[in-house]
């Protein structure tokens, strides 16, 4: 049993046709955002280069050594501006993540990292042999001695240390090596190589230079980067876990390995709206409080007078997985969001298509429930190895039949050496997304999976004629 | 959309540096032209030379004289020193102590003042140091005496700047040459 229609399709209404987008204004705005924050981003580089050369910057390039320096100066300035960019790209900025999303943009600071990286190791390098070349001596000496001689150099030297092991521990190779935890612990050495690079910035360079426009630029910058990561990733976190008192009520069994976790608490109904249906969930349990879970719901929030309770699934991915299946009841929860795009927020057309493997397909079931579209207008295809590791499948079987909505299950392992998202004999036929979706041009496509299986699905779609804009793909692998 | 993005994060670019340029340009020539101005000079002799002709007036610039200026100054003052040097070995009969010009710094302004006996520097105090903030102090008490140290030796202006230092050195040498061309060494 692989390919499989389970749902007849209803009877297509035309009027749908006809009938207005309500989708058009939102994704009209959300697109207009996006594209401000590029401009905001190249903005922000461009300014802090112009502020220098407002500040008469330039006139270093009269001489070949003022050159070199000129051109640290210039190096410095920008890495410092994709370091402040990176850490508001971390910072949970509703703005930010309601215009590409939490996941999206997480994607853009981790490109930004070596860019980054070069920038600050230009900078020191060139800065060395631009005063070298002033005082005739070599740059490793002028380095030694920037490091012996000028106050607050050491601490500069320390920040690009720290900075050279945050990014080499992000790199996706090393990165497989360690566990999340120790990842995370580097990552935090961020804001100390950050912290330790502003004395020389204030004592040797001159970004913050009284009577200059750049001291307003980086005292605005660095402030508003300070005060966006509070807000957001401390203040907000700890008002959202107090307002809605969330404790474990129930951890159920749903297949060998993969539990769904009931909670309830306060308030839930105003937790996601049209937004992001993804949390950071801390369980208050000793040995475990301090281990965040990044998961999506897999049932929208409910709301019943007073209490209201909310679920999410989980398959054992982990060691931290694993402690799950034996939470407690009454376990206190805290949380961080709601983030991501994966919602009604990113909607722009009618017609819908979903596409899930494996636990990728419990957020489908939270997005199944609640986004809307009219009997006929959606599409959800769930795949997995077999029929068992198709998640909470009878419950969105239920859904599907409820709201009319076509489903699929994509059942068996794929062909051997083809890069393929559907199983062997499905490919064998010669089936495509098209074939299972066959208004997908004109629909909004949201793909929750593994990394390399989604890849295959969002090129399968890009074939079928699907915009850039239509796909919605949330990362799993952090 | 893409493209949307693309042209006007480049326009808004080109147009942030060019704004950042001109008005850069316009500081940069500001406050190349009040590099010169001299505080006067206390020996016995009256100004002279180029960086002294334009009298006194030392808060002429307000406040916006940065580092493009002092390095452009310490470029001045480096070029006018070799000649110095060597018209200096003829010359030595004046005596007594000679006041530069105040250079002016985003740190602070500089002035020193060089005391001559028999044709030589014999000694140079700083009168005024960069001063801006606590981080200026520090970097002006390490880099002076190093200057002054490097000045009696040389037995003029044409000594190194000191790594770090750069806008103190560059000024406090620009100072140094003023008093030199006052002091007619």
């Amino acid at each position: 049993m692989n390919t499989q229609l389970l749902t007849t399709r209803p009877e297509v209404r035309r009027s749908s046709r006809g009938s207005v987008n309500p989708f058009k204004g939102q994704h009209r705005r959300r697109l207009l955002r996006a594209d401000l924050l590029t401009v905001l981003f190249w903005a922000s580089l461009a300014g802090a280069i112009a502020l220098w050369l407002a500040d008469g910057g330039a006139s270093g390039f009269s001489t070949p050594a003022g050159s070199f320096t000129a051109l640290g100066i210039v190096a410095g300035l920008a890495g410092m501006d994709l370091v402040l960019l990176m850490l508001l790209l971390a910072a949970r900025l509703p703005f930010i993540d309601g215009a590409v999303g939490h996941d999206r943009a997480l994607e853009f600071h981790r490109k930004l990292g070596k860019p980054a990286l070069y920038l600050l190791l230009a900078h020191g390098i060139l800065i060395a042999i631009g005063y070298g070349m002033a005082e005739g001596l070599d740059p490793v000496t002028e380095a030694v001695n920037l490091w012996v001689q000028v106050p607050d150099m050491w601490l500069a030297y320390i920040s690009m240390v720290l900075f050279i092991a945050v990014v080499v521990t992000s790199l996706v190779a090393v990165r497989r090596r360690f566990p999340y935890e120790f990842w995370y612990a580097v990552h935090l050495l961020t804001y100390a190589a950050v912290l330790t690079s502003i004395p020389h910035q204030f004592s040797v360079g001159g970004l913050f230079a009284p009577g200059t426009w750049q001291r307003w630029y980086w005292l605005a910058a660095c402030i508003g980067t300070g005060a966006a990561l509070l807000h957001n990733r401390v203040l907000e976190p700890i008002v959202a876990t107090t307002r809605h008192k969330l404790s474990v009520s129930r951890v159920v069994q749903v297949a060998p390995g993969v539990v769904s976790i009931e909670m309830t608490g306060r308030h839930l109904d105003e937790l996601t709206g049209a937004g992001g249906r993804f949390f950071i969930w801390r369980f208050l349990a000793p040995g475990m409080w301090w281990h965040p879970h990044p998961f999506s719901l897999s049932a929208e929030p409910l709301q019943l007078g007073p209490s209201g309770s909310l679920r999410i699934t989980v398959r054992n991915l982990g060691k931290g997985s694993s402690q799950l299946a034996r939470l407690k009841r009454g376990t206190k929860v805290a949380i961080e969001g709601p983030y991501g795009l994966f919602s009604t927020a990113a909607r722009s057309r009618n017609h819908v298509v979903m596409i899930g493997a494996g636990i990728g397909i419990t957020p489908i079931r939270a997005l199944l429930e609640s986004t809307p579209f009219n009997p006929g207008d959606a599409t959800v295809i769930l795949r997995g190895r077999s029929e068992k590791e198709l998640y909470l499948g009878k419950e969105i079987m239920d859904l599907c039949q409820r709201r009319g909505a076509t489903l699929y299950h994509l059942t068996g392992r794929r062909p051997a050496g083809v890069e393929t998202w559907l199983p062997a004999d499905a490919t064998r036929s010669g089936y495509r997304l098209g074939s299972y979706a066959p208004n997908i041009a004109e629909a909004d496509v949201y793909v929750c999976g593994p990394a390399a299986w989604a890849q295959n699905v969002l090129k399968d779609a890009r074939a079928a004629g699907v915009r850039e804009e239509q796909l919605h793909y949330e990362r799993f692998d952090w | 959309m893409r493209i949307r993005a693309a042209v006007s994060a480049t326009l808004a670019s080109a147009g942030i540096l060019l704004v950042g340029w001109q008005s850069g340009s316009h500081v940069t020539e500001a406050a190349g032209s009040s590099i010169g101005t001299s505080a006067g000079t206390t020996g016995t002799t009256g100004s002279t030379g180029a960086s002294a002709a334009t009298g006194s007036g030392s808060g002429s610039s307000s406040g916006t004289s940065t580092s493009g200026a002092a390095s452009g100054s310490g470029a001045t003052g480096s070029t006018g020193s070799t000649e110095t040097t060597t018209s200096a070995a003829g010359a030595g009969n004046g005596s007594g102590t000679f006041a530069g010009s105040v250079s002016q710094t985003r740190f602070g302004n500089v002035q020193v003042q060089i005391t001559v006996s028999g044709g030589k520097i014999t000694d140079v105090t700083a009168l005024q140091l960069t001063d801006e903030d606590r981080r200026s102090v520090a970097i002006s008490n390490r880099a002076a005496p190093l200057l002054r140290s490097e000045v009696l030796q040389a037995q003029s202006a044409n000594v190194q700047t000191i790594g770090g230092a750069t806008v103190t050195s560059d000024a406090y040498l620009s100072s140094l040459q003023a008093a030199l061309d006052a002091a007619n060494l």
